[in-house]
């Protein structure tokens, strides 16, 4: 295949994947409440949560791609950001279920609390929460982000400070007087929104969301690239040095992309939660972190779509084989990581846009 | 009603224990023979002559000894027989002379000696106390509780004494509530007296909060001698249990950063000579304690008899393993990732899930259980509240051994030599003909190889689990990031540090706590010196 031709059919995929996404999203309520359930494209109300959950996990690999692919950072800790949208939609999940039940959750009731925390009080709206929850995600990233930056730590050493710090974060959300329900984690969600939570509409209207979401932050994230600020963070990536030379603020830019990838993690999360009904600290685990790394690697780092499609397919596989033959899982991803990242620098779809593209891709 | 000859007698006991050495000569005998006719006389001092029986316990004599229970035994099963003329004997097949232990006839109109209901008890507790000298450490913990159940008829003297020379701290900690309740509840002062005294001389911290408890007693507030010898008791338990506490908190760091000085060891030459995050660190751990357990396996199927010299077996075998899949590792996957980091640490990471699965599918995802050598087996009570376990005294041991031996190889050897060139100068050292990949090779295997020593040690003081690794990855990272890649120095004082710190605040807020603080403490260091305490090179 010409070189030009690569170049062609990688930029349809690349734009056509906002209506197949749009498409994917009106497909869920079609293929639940219209085809019949004899029919083979029928989805049943498993399957649709689960392409939400994917969803959700493609938005996270998204937010990867963006500090990774483009500003350089490898993060082994977004599962913080990923964890601090999940526990806070958490709350507020609760918040509605005791409004309902006017019973406790249990770990609240085991500490001796008659009610809930104050702080937890403020939590009681949705649009509240979608806002405090962003708010505080930025707060966390810009104090990390700002303190890191300017110590000017990058590669290995902030990957290895990253999974540390989600490891530390797991370990306190172990911990039952923490307040955030220990190793049980936080469950019994009833409403969201004043909709029931286990109703059909809202767990169909839950993954639909997801898949929006995921196309406005993919649309949002491939102006960004192509902007002069995406050129700047892909210029940084490149050669730190040589940019903060030039007179441009490298921590400023860095600290933006990594602010916003942060924000993203955390709406998938808050998002994700729902749809799994349960939060748990396993989510802020060091290994969930280090596997969305692996979801953006396979697919293909510094293209946004492979990030996407990387995350698909993995988990896709994933939920597949762990069902059908859970022994052999770990091998096929430990094989299929390794000879990507080995022979396919820059993942699948990376290496097919290299082979496109006439000139050498950059340094990682 | 007092019975003042008891009393007398008890304490003239008492008096003779304290001042004169237990230096009994053979009971003769003729004082055999008095002591036999207390039990037969009708108005003979059946207590006294009992605790002169229980006396000839803690005489040297072996004879004696036997000599004594084999009598307290007989009176107990009703078998000893009063005959005329102060002829005593013990009632069986054959009738045994009392005095001598030898074959002898007993006339049949003598009658035995049947002890009354409070002799009965008097005699389980004399029986119990002649039972804590005993040899055997289930003799000694049963004739303790025994002794505590009749807490109000024991011999302080005797009980005492039995602490002293108690080497199980639990057994003494049984003994000396025995005789805080005994002689604390009594209402004789003397008694009070001797018996703080004796609580006093076996600090720990149940003993303590039964003499505060007992403090607070309206009896005893009252009487200001008693109150001044308690508090005075209690502040000398004070001093000794925060001295047992200090070394406690100390040893115990100590023995994390043995371990964590293990487990760092070989991610510190990698990391340092190569620059490779290496996720699967933690699975060469698991692989050496798998490889310890095969060891022991085969050697209880075909060397029983040299079993407990399996860890020593094991050090060597582990290494190699671990070294050998190190090098594969490295000539497999990590060599076409030269001067890709963020790709190793992937790679390593695919690597250790697949290593961890497949010990999974090998062995299960059981704990898997080891038989501690018996030299490794128990401890001993150095202090009051200081306790050391022998398996910890050997991995703390086996840690500066196996750091001795790796700063001799990288110091000292032509290896070690070229290693320290590659990581310091790496394209230099190439043109001076140093053949990189080699040294690389043979490092990623030496790594691999104390990470393997290190899950031997682990398999004594920690749970073996296929996914035991994972959580030593992110602790050895951070000790190497602290201490400075590729700087044995390092790794040794970040691990000190890291080991007793830990130590220190988990007494306060919990091993989890502890654990997240430090974190947060190395995360901030790093932020102010990246390239760690001690750098061979700033890397940054």
């Amino acid at each position: 295949m010409s070189s030009s031709a690569t170049r062609w059919l990688g930029q349809t995929v690349e734009i056509g994947m906002v209506p197949v996404l749009v498409l994917v999203a009106l497909y869920l309520p079609f293929a639940y409440f219209v085809i019949p359930e004899s029919n083979a494209l029928h989805l049943s109300l498993f399957g649709i949560n689960l392409i939400g959950q994917i969803m959700c996990f493609a938005l996270l690999a998204l937010a990867l791609d963006l500090v990774w692919g483009y500003a350089g950072i490898l993060s082994l800790g977004h599962g913080i950001f990923f964890g601090i949208g999940g526990y806070l939609m958490a709350i507020y999940l609760l918040n509605g279920a005791y409004a309902e039940t006017h019973v406790l959750p249990d770990f609240l009731q085991y500490m001796g609390a008659s009610d809930f925390p104050a702080a937890w009080k403020i939590f009681s709206r949705l649009d509240v929460t979608i806002l405090l929850t962003m708010v505080v995600t930025t707060l966390v990233a810009g104090v990390f982000g700002f303190v890191t930056f300017r110590s000017r730590i990058n590669g290995v050493y902030l990957s290895i400070i990253t999974q540390a710090l989600t490891y530390a974060l797991m370990l306190l959300l172990f911990i039952n007087d923490v307040g955030f329900g220990g190793n049980n984690g936080m469950t019994g969600f009833t409403s969201l929104a004043g909709y029931k939570l286990a109703g059909v509409t809202t767990q169909i209207g839950l993954a639909v969301c997801s898949c929006l979401l995921l196309v406005a932050a993919y649309v949002g994230a491939r102006y960004l690239a192509r902007s002069s600020f995406g050129r700047a963070l892909i210029a940084v990536r490149d050669d730190e040095a040589r940019m903060r030379f030039l007179g441009y603020r490298t921590h400023t830019l860095k600290l933006f992309a990594w602010c916003l990838s942060a924000v993203l993690a955390a709406l998938a999360g808050m998002l994700y939660v729902p749809q799994v009904g349960i939060v748990n600290p396993t989510i802020v685990s060091p290994e969930l972190s280090v596997e969305i790394a692996v979801w953006v690697a396979i697919g293909g780092r510094g293209t946004l779509i492979g990030a996407i499609v990387g995350a698909i397919v993995v988990n896709g596989l994933k939920f597949w084989l762990t069902a059908q033959l859970p022994a052999v899982w770990p091998f096929i991803l430990a094989g299929v990581t390794l000879v990507i990242v080995v022979y396919f620098s820059n993942g699948v779809w990376g290496s097919f846009k290299a082979a496109g593209s006439e000139s050498k891709g950059g340094r990682q | 009603m007092i019975n003042f000859r008891q009393i007398f007698l008890t304490i003239a006991c008492l008096v003779l224990v304290w001042v004169t050495p237990a230096r009994a000569a053979p009971a003769a005998a003729a004082s055999r023979a008095a002591l036999l006719t207390s039990f037969c006389a009708t108005d003979g001092d059946k207590a006294a002559a009992l605790g002169q029986l229980v006396e000839v316990v803690v005489s040297p004599n072996a004879q004696d000894r036997a000599w004594a229970g084999r009598i307290v035994d007989a009176i107990r099963n009703g078998a000893l027989v009063c005959g005329t003329g102060g002829h005593v004997t013990i009632q069986g097949s054959p009738a045994l002379d009392a005095v001598s232990l030898q074959p002898s006839v007993a006339a049949t109109a003598d009658s035995p000696y049947v002890p009354s209901i409070v002799m009965m008890r008097k005699l389980a507790v004399a029986s119990a106390e002649m039972d804590l000298f005993a040899p055997q450490q289930d003799t000694r913990s049963a004739a303790a509780r025994q002794v505590d159940k009749f807490f109000a008829l024991l011999d302080p003297a005797i009980v005492a004494r039995a602490i002293k020379q108690e080497r199980d701290p639990d057994t003494a900690t049984v003994l000396t509530l025995a005789l805080a309740k005994r002689g604390l509840n009594s209402n004789v002062q003397a008694d009070r007296l001797a018996a703080i005294k004796a609580v006093a001389e076996v600090p720990s911290e149940t003993a303590r909060t039964a003499l505060a408890n007992f403090a607070t007693q309206d009896s005893v507030r009252s009487d200001p001698v008693v109150l001044a010898a308690v508090h005075r008791a209690i502040l000398r338990m004070d001093t000794w249990l925060s001295f047992g506490k200090v070394f406690s908190i100390l040893f115990s760091g100590l023995s994390y950063a043995g371990v964590l000085l293990l487990t760092a060891l070989g991610l510190s030459i990698v990391f340092g000579l190569m620059g490779v995050i290496n996720l699967a660190h933690g699975e060469f751990i698991m692989i050496g304690a798998y490889s310890t357990y095969l060891v022991e396996r085969l050697m209880q199927a075909h060397l029983p008899g040299l079993f407990d010299a399996y860890i020593f077996v094991a050090i060597p075998v582990a290494f190699v393993i671990c070294a050998v899949c190190g090098m594969l590792l490295e000539f497999f996957v990590i060599r076409f990732l030269y001067r890709r980091p963020l790709e190793t640490l992937l790679a390593t990471w695919a690597i250790s899930i697949a290593l961890i699965k497949l010990i999974q599918v090998l062995f299960g995802s059981q704990n898997v259980e080891f038989i501690t050598p018996g030299f490794l087996n128990g401890g001993m009570q150095v202090a009051p509240g200081f306790f050391v376990t022998f398996n910890r005294i050997f991995a703390i041991v086996l840690a500066l051994l196996i750091f001795a031996a790796t700063f001799a190889l990288i110091r000292f050897t032509k290896l070690g030599l070229l290693m320290r060139a590659t990581t310091q100068l790496r394209d230099t050292a190439r043109c001076l003909g140093v053949p990189a990949e080699r040294v690389d090779r043979i490092a990623f295997g030496l790594g691999a190889g104390l990470a393997g020593l290190a899950g031997v040690v682990l398999t004594q003081i920690a749970s073996v689990n296929p996914s035991m690794g994972t959580g030593f990855v992110v602790d050895s990272f951070m000790v190497v990031v602290l201490g400075g890649a590729g700087s044995l120095a390092g790794t040794v004082v970040s691990s000190l540090a890291l080991g007793e710190i830990n130590q220190f605040i988990e007494p306060f807020y919990g091993a989890v706590a502890a654990k997240v603080v430090v974190l947060l403490m190395i995360v901030l260091i790093i932020q102010k010196r990246p390239q760690g305490l001690f750098a061979l090179k700033t890397r940054v």
